[in-house]
């Protein structure tokens, strides 16, 4: 065992067991083994710090199939012109060969909660002894009538970043003069609450320059939606005229879709469309129901240690979770990985554990310099995690500050993506 | 002028005939050429000469404007004069800065008005020091930096830019400050120094000149109480003197760590590494009663206790 700085300046208690708990390790099966499902802001996050911190006392691996990894924060400002791909590309090159995590391009397609293993799509298992899970989403099926998987290239629905997002893209600079771009927007909880939003901005921001008699309709089963007087403030004063949305009083609730012959039905009225993008309802990423550890659609979590409530032995990070009052966002899964992180570190080598602090800031861009914030601090109880204090840019910032917002939006992508990836 | 144009032309004409015949055209071909050469040349030289008339009009104009507006500058400045010798007529003169100390360089920079250029100043304190024991804080003390090369100050760690920009020659005049202050970044680009830039001219000819006085005459460095610097929060000795945990700092800092790079660069979100402690957590506890403005950090630093504002400064003072 290889004794750290970490280890001597800790307190007695901490250092003793840090002295013993290894030990238990190493009389069963060597360095403890930790590993991390979903390669995102979540996963990433926790299989970096797991390793820098363990300093080569922990052994991580990092299941994730995509060998480029394409963050859906951002992706909506390649739609609107503002970033290419490549921008929001990350590969996992550096937390193989600067942080010696076993990087493994596979599926995880189930887990042996008994055995302790996880089991790939590829053949063979993992064994661990600490299992991390940060899936992310997928959809409720037949939550949009119509829509299914199988519809995704003529309907997309761009919400998990890459091809999709291309695709999607690609459609909107390929429509007519004059055509009409449908969003079907989904219920609560989903990922990223401004995320549809902000893609509506950044549509119309291309639409506005390539295509200016185009039209915006977005059907939205939600009465009330994130920063909403922001977004309507930004697309009355950028967009006049162009966006349209349909919300559940007026039948943006009830809504299904035929793909092959490009048409959206509101409630009754058909509407032919250009480009139709379908966010159906979501659901924790699948690996999380094959374990076993969802109560509906989402797993559920002990903010304390981001701990499963329904196996100790099993963290769940991310969009994926119910934790309380943290949106679904990169943001949180990367702030609720390094409390994840914390605690599985201290129950495997006896590192120092500190109350668990959490926090959210969502940047939005609406136009050109126009940039939007929301945020929160969060600390956790028995029941949930707590929102603490809040805060939310204002209707009618000056210029300056918005442009300012935009700017620190920037720094923070390169900042959350440094956390991620190293 | 007109006329020696026509005889270049002709000239060149007269050359044109020369080779023309060489090659079996004819005398006659080449005068009507030339002709019709002159005639264009003719009508060039017609309308450029209406263009001078016009301006040479204009000049005229201009030049009464001059008198005008020199006449009127003149009242004014007997006015200013005449209000200056009533305000001080009653009391004896007071230590200002010395009137030598404004000068013109030959870059047709100037130096403003040092006392409003205090006044600009305030929005530098929270990093830069000046005055009688001014020292290094989050930014390099200020005094005798006239004529110093940039990055060069013993002591302080610049940004590897900085550095390389002062050896590779840059020194601090009035003309590299002026420039420096309007954009930081773009004569340094990679500099630590997170400051958006003073946009107007005024300004920053005032702070020039308020810098100027630390530099001109060291030894004469005005008493005007700079390092009798309020802080912007009061904060008890108990509170300044907590010792912080670094390892609890670095648990909390993985908070900070999502927006502010850990390598101190900085993009739209300052660098906030390497900074005296005291200054790092005289700066969190204003963002915690709210008298820095940033939201987010307002709800970051609305929870930390005065042991964990300790606990990050000392994590983020180590920090390479």
């Amino acid at each position: 065992m290889k004794l750290n700085r970490r280890v001597f300046v800790g307190t007695g208690m901490a250092a003793a067991s840090t002295l013993s708990a290894p030990m238990v390790h190493a009389a069963s099966h060597g360095k403890p083994k930790v590993v991390v499902v979903g390669g995102g802001a979540g996963g990433a996050t926790a299989a970096r710090y797991i390793a820098k911190d363990s300093a080569g006392e922990i052994d991580v691996t990092l299941i994730e199939p995509t060998r480029t990894y394409y963050t859906c924060f951002f992706s909506n400002l390649y739609i609107g012109g503002f970033r290419d791909l490549n921008s929001i590309a990350h590969s996992y090159g550096k937390l193989a060969s600067e942080y010696g995590i076993n990087v493994v391009h596979d599926w995880a397609t189930g887990v042996d909660r008994d055995a302790k293993t996880v089991s790939l799509a590829g053949g063979g298992s993992v064994p661990y002894d600490r299992l991390i899970l940060s899936p992310g989403i997928d959809f409720v099926e037949g939550s949009v009538p119509g829509w299914d998987l199988s519809a995704q290239n003529a309907m997309p629905h761009a919400y998990k970043a890459g091809s999709q997002t291309e695709l999607l893209k690609a459609q909107i600079m390929a429509m007519p003069e004059g055509g009409t771009y449908v969003m079907v927007a989904p219920p609560n909880p989903y990922r990223c609450p401004p995320g549809p939003y902000e893609r509506i901005s950044m549509v119309a921001h291309v639409l506005k320059e390539t295509n200016p008699t185009a039209k915006i309709i977005i059907a939205d089963p939600k009465e009330k939606f994130s920063k909403q007087a922001l977004f309507e403030e930004g697309w009355q004063k950028h967009y006049t005229g162009m966006v349209e949305r349909i919300g559940p009083d007026f039948g943006g609730g009830n809504v299904t879709v035929d793909p092959a012959a490009m048409t959206v039905n509101i409630d009754g009225e058909v509407v032919k469309a250009d480009v139709v993008n379908v966010i159906p309802a979501q659901k924790a990423g699948l690996i999380c129901d094959a374990a076993g550890l969802t109560e509906g659609n989402w797993a559920p979590v002990d903010g304390h240690s981001m701990v499963s409530r329904l196996d100790e032995n099993i963290h769940i990070l991310g969009d994926a979770t119910n934790q309380g009052d943290m949106p679904k966002s990169g943001y949180s899964a990367n702030s609720q990985a390094k409390v994840a992180a914390m605690a599985v570190r201290g129950a495997l080598t006896g590192s120092r554990v500190f109350l668990a602090k959490f926090s959210n800031t969502c940047w939005s861009l609406i136009a050109t310099d126009d940039g939007v914030k929301v945020g929160a601090a969060y600390e956790p109880n028995d029941e949930k995690i707590a929102s603490v204090s809040s805060f939310v840019s204002q209707t009618g910032e000056d210029a300056a500050l918005r442009k300012a917002t935009y700017e620190e939006s920037i720094g923070w992508y390169e900042g959350i993506t440094t956390d991620m990836f190293g | 002028m007109a006329n020696t144009a026509g005889i270049f032309v002709s000239v060149l004409g007269g050359a044109a005939l020369v080779l023309g015949a060489a090659y079996g055209w004819t005398a006659r071909d080449y005068r009507s050429q030339e002709l019709a050469a002159l005639t264009d040349r003719l009508s060039q030289l017609e309308s450029s000469n209406a263009a001078l008339v016009d301006q040479i009009a204009q000049g005229a104009e201009l030049k009464e404007k001059i008198s005008e507006l020199e006449a009127s500058l003149a009242t004014a400045l007997e006015a200013v004069e005449a209000a200056k010798t009533a305000a001080a007529a009653p009391e004896p003169p007071v230590a200002a800065p010395e009137p030598d100390t404004i000068v013109a360089d030959a870059t047709g920079l100037e130096f403003g008005d040092p006392s409003r250029g205090e006044e600009v100043f305030a929005q530098c304190r929270s990093c830069h020091q000046i005055g009688q024991g001014a020292t290094d804080r989050i930014g390099p003390h200020l005094n005798g930096i006239f004529g110093r090369r940039a990055g060069a100050h013993d002591g302080f760690r610049y940004s590897d830019d900085m550095a390389m920009m002062g050896s590779d020659g840059l020194t601090w005049e009035l003309e590299t400050l002026n420039a420096y202050l309007e954009n930081p970044k773009a004569l340094v680009s990679r500099t630590r120094m997170n400051f958006a830039g003073l946009k107007d001219p005024q300004d920053r000819s005032d702070i020039l000149a308020y810098l100027r006085q630390f530099s001109a005459s060291p030894q004469n460095i005005p008493e005007a109480a700079p390092t009798a610097q309020a802080r912007e929060v009061e904060l008890s000795p108990e509170v300044l003197a907590i010792v912080g945990d670094t390892d609890y700092g670095e648990y909390l800092a993985s908070e900070c760590k999502t927006c502010h790079q850990q390598d101190g660069s900085d993009q739209g979100i300052p660098s906030i590494i390497q900074w005296p402690t005291e200054d790092f957590v005289v700066a969190m506890h204003a963002y915690k009663r709210q008298i820095r403005p940033h939201p987010v950090m307002q709800m970051m630093a609305s929870r930390l206790s005065d042991e964990e504002i300790a606990a990050l400064a000392a994590y983020f003072a180590q920090l390479e």
